[in-house]
């Protein structure tokens, strides 16, 4: 029986690249690789996934509004994840301070899983006449 | 703009704060319809992961000797509050379960986007290696 807890990690900034040469590229995404493939084998992986850089975004009422996402060479933009599963945030954070892209530019949120939509939970334990059996 | 076919879209929900101003019935009743669309999605069989994530967490980044700092997750309309992982084949596929999100009515944002299979920088930057090699 794990104690372990889901940490989701946003790798963000897909212009990091452009300011590497090929060779430093292949380099940086190697080391990527084989810190992803470590991870995968210490079985604290349970997911990860790349993403295309296009998109779009919906919003409004209705999802009326449908755009192209602004993802091109942003600092913000998110260009994948890892789900972690690990003892803590301090092991999650240790573990995004080892990826590779972090000294070309890329940033990497580290952000608890909840076991449930907080939002839900925050209601139930403020206003429990409204709880759903 | 060409998006590339996937089979796999990841939906990111922005914007956590739209609560705000909301009575508890108000809330409950969001939550109730947003549950009643998952539902609908996970009777399809198209669900292949989702998470609401907690407000807290920290931004990782090489300046300054790896600095930590907390995020503020909770106040910003860019902030994301959760994620779901959708196996479909289309991008309109995607937008039109996005579409029918209750909690768009209420201000969220939600990004669709197509998972690639490898990294896309990889690709790219096997596909120049493979131009010089050919030229």
């Amino acid at each position: 029986m794990s104690n372990n807890t889901d940490y989701l990690l946003l790798f963000r900034g897909n212009e990091w690249q452009k300011r590497l040469s090929p060779e430093e590229l292949e380099k940086t995404l190697g080391r990527f690789m084989g810190w992803f493939e470590e991870l995968k084998e210490e079985g604290k992986l349970k997911g990860a996934n790349p993403l295309y850089g296009e998109g779009k975004l919906v919003s409004g009422a209705n999802g009326r509004v449908v755009v192209d996402g602004p993802f091109a060479e942003s600092k913000e933009a998110i260009g994948g994840y890892f789900l972690l599963s690990v003892a803590d945030e301090a092991e999650a954070v240790a573990i995004a301070q080892r990826c590779p892209t972090l000294e070309h530019g890329c940033v990497v949120e580290v952000r608890p899983v909840a076991p449930e939509c907080p939002l839900a939970h925050s209601l139930r334990t403020a206003t429990p006449e409204l709880a759903h059996a | 703009m060409n998006t590339p076919a996937s089979s796999q879209y990841l939906l990111l929900f922005r914007g956590p704060e739209w609560d705000k101003g909301l009575s508890p019935a108000e809330i409950q009743d969001v939550l109730d319809q947003a549950m009643t669309w998952f539902d609908g999605l996970n009777r399809r069989g198209i669900v292949r992961g989702t998470h609401a994530l907690q407000r807290s967490g920290c931004i990782v980044s090489e300046q300054r000797a790896q600095m930590v700092t907390d995020g503020p997750f909770a106040e910003s309309k860019e902030a994301i509050g959760g994620y779901l992982l959708l196996e479909l084949d289309s991008l309109d596929e995607a937008i039109a379960a996005a579409k029918d999100y209750p909690g768009l009515n209420r201000g969220i944002t939600i990004e669709v986007r197509p998972i690639s299979t490898e990294c896309p920088i990889a690709t790219r930057l096997r596909q120049e290696q493979e131009a010089v090699a050919a030229a």
